[in-house]
């Protein structure tokens, strides 16, 4: 142990609250990942397609949609044009226009053809269509993956609010339960200070030792996170292409382990490594927070 | 050295100071009694001179140094220079006895094999050695205060301040401190202690400052002072 050259951080409740911050703050940040992951999704899936509809009274419409499609297909940057069923454009449109009849038809309503292009880019498709075909009406689905984009980032900037509302709480927190220690103990501080000990040697002590309190902390939050993101990946398992879900049950704790690790391995990598940062983020703040709370305390004293 | 001049002290929070225009000079090396009665200002002016706190007026060296015009590095280099006993003892509660004494040596960067060498070495003249991994709490009070001594004295100060630095010992201790004082004193420490314990200031005469209202009321050997004239050492 090394010698004391002033006295330390007295905190039972330290590690406790920033268990419960790191636990917030995990969940926040997988919140935050789904979120993300979502309105990409989203505004990926909107930006790469684009919705033609032929109305059904235009003239020759099988051969010039034929030819239509012909064009799309040359058109570089497309890769899928797609004409839906008239079965497909009914329940399309049911929402809008009523059930389906028993016949299998919307009753007086003679179906549009609609083409779905799929394409990589953001290809300006309206000119093409309309010198092929004037009367097509083309709905750039690119619109709605702005509006779905636009969405997707507020959701994401409320859930970076809720961690930044955290990470200030868990600062607020630090900072008052290390005023509360140094007053404790105001009558050591004053000492070692009035001995001749810098406020440097006397901040870094106690900063030392609620980064240490706080890391313990951010540790034991992740370990009561843990349960909540294996069931978080359990739960995104089937989605995910490379997970194994046939896997046999585990019997030794070597095999729960790896077991538990593959199911992570589920979550994306930059959330795991933002859970596995929490602990060393918790003892940057903490250190940082004590040096300030305890240096702002030292300037009073002459 | 020790120079004051016309100092006064506030503390916050009080009407009128504490002390006033006070005007004095230590040449660096001598030992003085500061002598007066209860509330005279003995304890502020050695809170002033152990830098716990700043004059509200007038001009202080210790040591060579301005403490007026210091900054808080220097100050905190000056307070390593002084060894000061004080009358609550203000040791550590959650340290041991030695870690409470080596603690002054530990702050100038001393290596830890010096500073266990010489903070036993202090301990043992004060007869507290067996007491160093003990807590301050469990000890008398006459044991508490010879390891606060004990810190005074260890890495030979330049000033020495002490504030009834007797009052929980016996007499062949009290004698024995005396001593050691003097030898500081000879090895060109400036001491200065603050009693009301008047045997012991007739046992060992020397330069005595006394304090009335927080006002210098005399300064010289014990015969000047005993009819107060002059106001200057």
């Amino acid at each position: 142990m090394s010698a004391p050259l002033s006295p330390g951080l007295r905190s039972g409740s330290l590690p406790l609250l920033v268990a419960l911050m790191t636990l917030l703050a995990g969940l926040s940040l997988a919140g935050l990942t789904g979120v993300q992951t979502l309105a990409e999704g989203w505004s990926g899936a909107a930006r790469n397609a684009t919705t033609i509809e032929v109305p059904s009274d235009t003239p020759q419409l099988e051969d010039r949609t034929h030819a239509l499609i012909q064009t799309l297909h040359k058109t570089p940057d497309v890769t899928t044009v797609r004409e839906l069923s008239p079965q497909q454009v009914q329940t399309l449109l049911a929402p809008w226009l009523g059930q389906v009849s028993d016949t299998g038809h919307l009753s007086g309503l003679s179906l549009p053809v609609v083409l779905i292009v799929a394409h990589t880019g953001t290809p300006d498709l309206g000119p093409i269509v309309h010198e092929a075909l004037p009367e097509a009406v083309v709905e750039e689905d690119r619109r709605w993956g702005e509006r779905l984009n636009g969405l997707g980032s507020s959701l994401v900037a409320c859930a970076w609010l809720a961690v930044s509302l955290i990470a200030a709480i868990a600062v607020l927190s630090v900072g008052m339960t290390v005023r509360r220690s140094v007053m404790a103990q105001r009558k050591a501080v004053e000492i070692v200070h009035f001995l001749g000990a810098g406020d440097l040697t006397i901040a870094s002590r106690i900063a030392g030792r609620a980064a240490l309190l706080s890391l313990a902390g951010g540790v034991a939050g992740l370990l009561f996170l843990s349960p909540v993101i294996t069931m978080l990946a359990r739960k995104l398992a089937p989605f995910s292409h490379g997970a194994d879900t046939t896997a046999l049950p585990a019997t030794t704790w070597g095999a729960i382990l790896a077991s538990w690790w593959n199911t992570l391995h589920v979550l994306p990598r930059a959330l795991l490594e933002e859970l596995g940062a929490l602990p060393l983020i918790a003892a940057c703040l903490g250190w940082i927070t004590a040096q300030t709370v305890v240096l702002v305390w030292l300037r009073r004293l002459p | 050295m020790i120079r004051l001049l016309n100092v006064s002290m506030m503390p916050p929070g009080v009407g009128q100071p504490v002390l006033r225009n006070l005007t004095l000079t230590v040449p660096q090396g001598e030992f003085r009694w500061l002598l007066g009665p209860s509330g005279a200002g003995k304890s502020s002016l050695l809170r002033l001179l152990t830098l716990e706190t700043r004059p509200s007026a007038g001009q202080m060296d210790l040591l060579d140094i301005s403490v007026s015009r210091a900054s808080r590095s220097t100050l905190r280099n000056l307070r390593r220079r002084i060894g000061f006993v004080p009358q609550d003892y203000r040791l550590i509660g959650e340290w041991s006895v030695f870690d409470n004494v080596a603690l002054p040596l530990r702050l100038r960067g001393a290596s830890e094999r010096d500073t266990r060498r010489e903070a036993f070495a202090v301990l043992e003249w004060l007869d507290v050695a067996h007491l160093a991994d003990k807590r301050p709490g469990t000890l008398s009070g006459g044991e508490q205060q010879r390891a606060a001594i004990a810190r005074a004295l260890i890495g030979r100060p330049e000033l020495l301040l002490a504030d009834e630095p007797t009052n929980a010992l016996e007499d062949t201790q009290a004698r024995r401190l005396l001593s050691t004082f003097q030898e500081l004193v000879d090895m060109g420490t400036t001491v200065i202690v603050a009693t009301h314990n008047e045997a012991l200031v007739r046992e060992a005469p020397a330069t005595s400052i006394v304090l009335q209202d927080g006002t210098l009321a005399a300064s010289g050997t014990q015969d000047e002072t005993s009819a107060p004239r002059s106001k200057t050492l």
